[in-house]
């Protein structure tokens, strides 16, 4: 095959061009890895929610900072007829102390112990008491807390102590470790022990359907992926992300398409002595983006290589948002090599149209 | 019997005040097992007259019969069948494929279309052999000798045992010495398998080792006489 031969027999030509694409396929995995990193950590905790719908208050613009409901607005939804199971929960982020001068911030997410709204816990045990808390797994790796420490967190003007009952696996909310507390433990927490006009919760869970769309002079009810979208700049985050995954993808054609039609243009005369002995343009044309395919993917293979040492090495001890699955590296991987041989058709096209007699008289 | 005929070709480039006349009402024939060298000075129509025999350019005017067949009725994939089975080109310079060897050159037009492998492998190694290629034939091309090439350029033209040859300047590149190594070796491969060929040539001492000699001047012949 003669396309694979003049690979192996150029290597320096043909590895400075795997590098670079390979570089380019290692950026776009990265800004991949980054957005769904940091799309985890906007509301993960959110979408593992064991439920499909979220109600929310009607004033709140689907915003669960903004988002505060009464017992009234819960016993409403609760007895909507579509609603199969229905549960409040709280939200509120909270700076949490867990160690001499050591504190984070963290959403403290408010549940009725033994609902389910309350997660699963991966170690430890459920909610059992109002001093009981659970604390994500993400978290865990990064403060080292275990199960049976205390985490002291702020009511009012002082502090109460939490003591780690388990550890879910649930992920992040609003780029805050979610952690999870009894709910009359969260009203205490977010209203400061005040007892008039406590709110009952900041939204509701519900398990049904046909909810979407249901609403009162109080509350609305969206589906839970309605609600993630509209957490504060999620939006415009991921908007953000695929600009610069597709802007990557664009530049990776072009650079990828310009290397090879130089190449291509330094063997026109090549390409011409073969045309004129009896190769046909299609031979030619598919040989060309053989290359392109094999550099592409070879490129590919070395960036999702250098991305799983970067996420064994640098990442693996650091908090940023990234996350690498093996869908995404995969999703990333196929689209450079798309983009490499939709950029490199400028070439095919030049291959094609090489004159045999015009490349005889260039010699 | 010619296995080439060429009749009234001309060929001309342009339009209106930029028309170039190439080629003017050109007429030759070439029988088998006879080497014609065509001398001219540079832009009298030599390489033109190479190419349309080769099927890269079709005339203005005339016609053009390898074994009989009219090749300017041909459309394009029946031009690329004609140039890879029916005739074998050998360029002036380097017209290697630089990076394959001199064995892998030949075989390369095996890879454009069907045919036994194996018999095109025996059939390299046969040409390797009778051209002396045996010691380089695993040596890649830039590695190659100027007359080393040339004769791995003639033993490709011969691969698919074509009835024509068309050799364009063989040794523009070389010395005395090597020039006339190398074009001994393509009379000695055009008489003993008894091929056509046409040889352009700048060089009169090359030209006067063929079977003919035709002098072409401005697109048109001047003078067509035997060397033999």
């Amino acid at each position: 095959m003669l396309a694979l031969t003049e690979v192996r027999r150029r290597k320096l030509q043909f590895g400075f061009v795997t590098g670079v694409v390979a570089l380019i396929a290692y950026l776009i995995i990265m800004v991949t890895g980054l957005g769904l990193g940091l799309y985890e950590a906007a509301g993960t905790a959110l979408l593992n929610l064991n439920g499909d719908h979220l109600a929310y208050a009607a004033n709140s613009n689907l915003s669960v900072i903004r988002s505060r409901l009464s017992d009234e607005d819960v016993a409403e939804v609760r007895s909507l007829p579509g609603a199969e199971a229905a549960t409040p929960i709280g939200y509120v982020a909270a700076v949490i102390e867990f160690g001499p001068d050591e504190s984070d911030t963290a959403a403290i997410i408010g549940v009725i112990p033994g609902s389910f709204a309350e997660p699963e816990v991966v170690e430890g045990r459920p909610i059992e008491g109002p001093t009981d808390i659970l604390v994500d797994r993400a978290w865990v790796r990064v403060a080292g807390t275990r199960v049976g420490d205390t985490l002291a967190l702020p009511v009012g003007f002082e502090t109460r102590d939490f003591t780690v009952a388990g550890i879910v696996d649930r992920g992040y909310f609003f780029f805050q470790p979610g952690m999870y507390v009894d709910l009359a433990s969260w009203q205490d927490l977010v209203f400061q022990g005040e007892a008039m006009q406590k709110p009952a919760a900041s939204l509701v869970l519900l398990q049904g359907r046909d909810l979407a769309g249901t609403r009162s002079e109080n509350w609305r009810i969206v589906t839970k992926e309605d609600g993630f979208n509209n957490i504060e700049g999620v939006q415009a985050q991921q908007s953000t992300v695929d600009a610069l995954r597709y802007m990557g993808l664009l530049i990776g054609a072009m650079v990828i398409g310009v290397f090879f039609y130089v190449i291509t243009l330094q063997k026109v005369s090549l390409l011409g002595i073969l045309k004129a002995i009896g190769a046909p343009g299609p031979y030619l044309v598919t040989q060309g983006l053989l290359q392109v395919l094999v550099v592409c993917m070879v490129g590919a293979a070395v960036a999702v290589g250098l991305a799983l040492l970067t996420e064994a090495t640098v990442l693996a001890s650091d908090t940023i948002p990234i996350n690498f699955t093996s869908g995404a590296m995969a999703t990333s991987s196929i689209s450079v090599v798309i983009a490499g041989v939709v950029g490199s058709l400028l070439s095919a096209r030049q291959v094609a149209s090489i004159d045999p007699i015009i490349a005889m008289q260039q010699q | 019997m010619a296995i080439l005929q060429l009749r009234d070709v001309s060929k001309s480039f342009g339009q209106g005040p930029r028309r170039v006349d190439a080629v003017r009402d050109f007429s030759l024939e070439v029988d088998r097992g006879e080497v014609v060298a065509l001398e001219g000075p540079s832009g009298s129509g030599k390489t033109t007259l190479l190419a349309l025999a080769g099927a890269l350019l079709t005339p203005t005017a005339g016609e053009i019969r390898v074994d009989g067949d009219d090749i300017t009725k041909y459309g394009a994939r029946a031009r690329t069948r004609y140039r890879r089975d029916r005739v074998g080109f050998v360029f002036q310079g380097s017209n290697m494929v630089p990076f394959l060897t001199a064995r892998e050159n030949l075989l390369l037009v095996g890879e454009f279309g069907a045919g036994d492998r194996a018999a095109l492998r025996r059939r390299a190694d046969e040409l390797l052999e009778q051209l002396d290629l045996v010691p380089v034939r695993d040596q890649v091309a830039t590695s190659l000798s100027g007359g080393e090439r040339q004769r791995v350029a003639i033993a490709r033209a011969l691969m698919r045992d074509p009835s024509l040859l068309l050799v364009d300047e063989p040794t523009a590149s070389l010395n005395f010495e090597l020039g006339t190594r190398v074009v001994d070796a393509l009379l000695s491969e055009v008489h003993l398998r008894d091929k056509a060929c046409i040889m352009v040539t700048h060089d009169d001492r090359m030209a006067q080792r063929a079977d003919r000699l035709v002098e072409i001047r401005d697109g048109s012949l001047l003078s067509d006489r035997p060397l033999r």
